[in-house]
Formats: C-alpha cells, sequence, structure tokens
C-alpha cells in the first residue's frame, strides 16, 4: 500500500513536470523495461533506443495517465513502441530471421558457460512468433496479472492463459533439447 | 518480479482446466518462468540512464519555457483583442452622434432649451409672454386687414407679419 503511495505521489509529481519524479521512474523501471525490449529485439542498440524513446513519450503522455494500473499503462506505450519498430524496420526483423536460421541450420552453437546463456535463451525466444514473444515478454517483465495482460491484449483471459502456458512449455522444451 | 500482483495461479487456471490440468499448467509456468531468472537481460548501461534523464529535464525545461511564452501569448492577445473591442465600439459610438457631409439629421420638433429646461415656472412664463405677444399681434393684423386703419396699411401689414414670424421662431429656437 505504501509502494503504491508513494507511486501516486511521484506520478503526480510527474504530471506537475517534476524532473525528479521523473529521475524516479525512470529508477523503478528502466530495468524491466530494458529486458522487456532487449528480449523481443536481440540488440542492445536498439533496446537503447526503445528505452529512451518509452521515457520520452512518457514525458509527453503522463498528462493522460488517468489511473488504474500504471504498469499496464507504462508497458502498454513500450509495446506501442515495439510495434512501431517491428513496422518501420523490417530490416532488422529479417536479420533476427538470419540469426535464427543459422542456428538451426547448426551455424551457431549454444555454449554453456554463464555468460552466454544469456544468449541462448535469446536465440530460443527467436524461434517463436513475435506475438507469442511478447505475450511471454509481458508476463515476465511487466508484472503484470493475467487478467491485465489479457485487458491490455483486449483478449479473454482464458486465451491469455492458453497461450501463455503453450509458450512457455514450448520455451521450456527449447531451452531443455 | 515475482508479485503478479499476488494472483492465484492455481485458481486462475482452475476456472479454464481441471484440478490436474490446471497443477500441471502452473508447474509448467513457474519451470519456464525459472529459466528467465537463470538467463537475466543485460541492465541498462549507466550513461545511457543518465542521457535518458538529462534529455527529459532539458524537454521539461523546454516545455515550461514554451508554456510560459504561451500564457504570455495569450495574455497579449486577450488585452489586443479588449483594446480593439473597446476602439471599434467607441468609433460606432462617435460616429452616430457626429453627422457625415451629405447625412440627414432630424432635429426636435420641441426646442431643446424647452426639452432639457427643469425650470417649469420659467418656460410657463416664457410661454405666457409668447403667446400674449402673437395675439396682440395678430389683432392687430386683423384690424388693419378690416381697414380700420388709414393710411399706409400693407407696410404695416407686412411689418407686423415679420415681427410675428420672429417671435415664433425665437420660441422655438429657446
Amino acid at each position: 500500500m505504501a509502494e503504491s503511495n508513494d507511486l501516486a505521489r511521484i506520478i503526480t509529481g510527474c504530471k506537475g513536470g517534476d524532473a525528479k519524479c521523473f529521475s524516479q521512474i525512470i529508477d523503478m523501471y528502466a530495468s524491466r523495461c530494458y529486458g522487456y525490449f532487449y528480449r523481443l529485439t536481440g540488440n542492445n542498440d536498439i533496446s537503447d533506443e526503445m528505452l529512451s524513446e518509452l521515457f520520452v513519450k512518457l514525458v509527453e503522455k503522463i498528462g493522460s495517465y488517468n489511473g488504474g494500473s500504471f504498469e499496464s499503462w507504462l508497458f502498454k506505450i513500450a509495446s506501442n513502441i515495439f510495434h512501431d519498430h517491428l513496422r518501420g524496420k523490417q530490416r532488422r526483423k529479417k536479420l533476427l530471421e538470419v540469426q535464427i536460421t543459422e542456428f538451426e541450420s547448426g551455424t551457431i552453437e549454444p555454449k554453456q558457460s554463464d555468460g552466454e546463456l544469456t544468449d541462448k535463451l535469446q536465440i530460443q525466444l527467436g524461434r517463436m512468433d513475435e506475438d507469442t514473444r511478447e505475450l511471454i515478454m509481458l508476463r515476465f517483465y511487466s508484472q503484470l496479472s493475467f487478467k491485465e495482460i489479457a485487458q491490455m491484449r483486449s483478449e479473454p483471459i482464458g486465451t491469455t492463459l492458453a497461450k501463455t502456458h503453450r509458450a512457455l512449455r514450448k520455451l521450456r522444451q527449447f531451452m531443455e533439447g | 518480479m515475482e508479485d503478479r500482483n499476488q494472483e492465484n495461479l492455481r485458481e486462475l487456471f482452475g476456472k479454464f482446466f481441471n484440478a490436474e490440468q490446471a497443477e500441471n499448467c502452473v508447474d509448467d509456468i513457474q519451470k519456464a518462468e525459472q529459466i528467465f531468472r537463470r538467463h537475466p537481460a543485460p541492465e541498462p548501461d549507466d550513461m545511457l540512464i543518465a542521457n535518458i534523464k538529462a534529455e527529459i529535464a532539458m524537454r521539461l525545461q523546454a516545455a515550461r519555457t514554451h508554456r510560459f511564452r504561451r500564457i504570455i501569448y495569450e495574455v497579449v492577445g486577450a488585452a489586443a483583442a479588449i483594446l480593439i473591442a473597446a476602439a471599434v465600439s467607441l468609433q460606432l459610438f462617435v460616429e452616430k452622434d457626429t453627422p457625415r457631409p451629405g447625412e440627414v439629421v432630424y432635429a426636435s420638433l420641441i426646442p431643446t432649451a424647452i426639452w432639457e429646461s427643469d425650470d417649469i415656472t420659467a418656460d410657463d412664463e416664457d410661454l405666457a409672454v409668447f403667446t400674449a405677444q402673437i395675439e396682440q399681434i395678430e389683432d392687430e393684423v386683423q384690424t388693419l386687414q378690416s381697414s380700420e386703419d388709414t393710411g399706409n396699411g400693407e407696410n404695416t401689414i407686412t411689418e407686423l407679419e415679420m415681427e410675428l414670424i420672429e417671435i415664433n421662431s425665437d420660441f422655438w429656437k429657446g
């Protein structure tokens, strides 16, 4: 409760144009949002750009936030940024597909050292379609409940549950396989 | 990261699956989420965060300046509109009172001095004097016209008529 009160106070400060409050929001959400972008794109530079864009948009749009789950609102913007990126930069998508093809053909060997396990997860995520990948990322990084994710995606909660379960089971199989 | 608003996954999946399936679903999800915990995504660079904060501070400053300017422009605009409206209405009223060349002006039938005078007694006295004078002259005219006057009657009538017109005119001028 105290946390939500703090968040409400910070958001009020943001609406008033307080740079310190925006700074606090960045500290609170930068890591999760960056993880979300990185897992969706697999690229540090693009994730950097998207994170910058997200917080700039947050400044522009904070006036339109009218209560409810702030995470849901923030990750909706993040999701829109990702979709804009997909639409605008098909070239990068193709690059990812090339990486996946290379992996599938055995060109890239998944390595077992700790530092490179991250890459393995990224590659396995790349084998999934964008919608499924985004659903998993929302589940893991946004900390939203299934109900909130379903609302955000404008689909019945049963559909969200079934898709997430299927996707995570598949990811587990990929990782263990 | 595991808060998820304390939702009860077993209860949630139980609404759509039987107890065994729901248990399997929850187990699958928890195991898959462990994979994410074992493979954390990289953290954003400190420099990137610092840059984002600096950019936001700059944008907020710019927005504040822009908002201040807009308020100034709005105030100046409103003041200018009021001044223009005042000037236009003033001009309209002034133009109504001052006739332009060639414009027809309608005068009052009643003399302004009497119309605007508050001294009713004095006005009545003036009226009484004027009326008496007019009546006297009319009597004289009638006398002359009935040839009671011998001598230069024509000129006398003309003089009296002129005097009558003059008095009448003086009366209406106030």
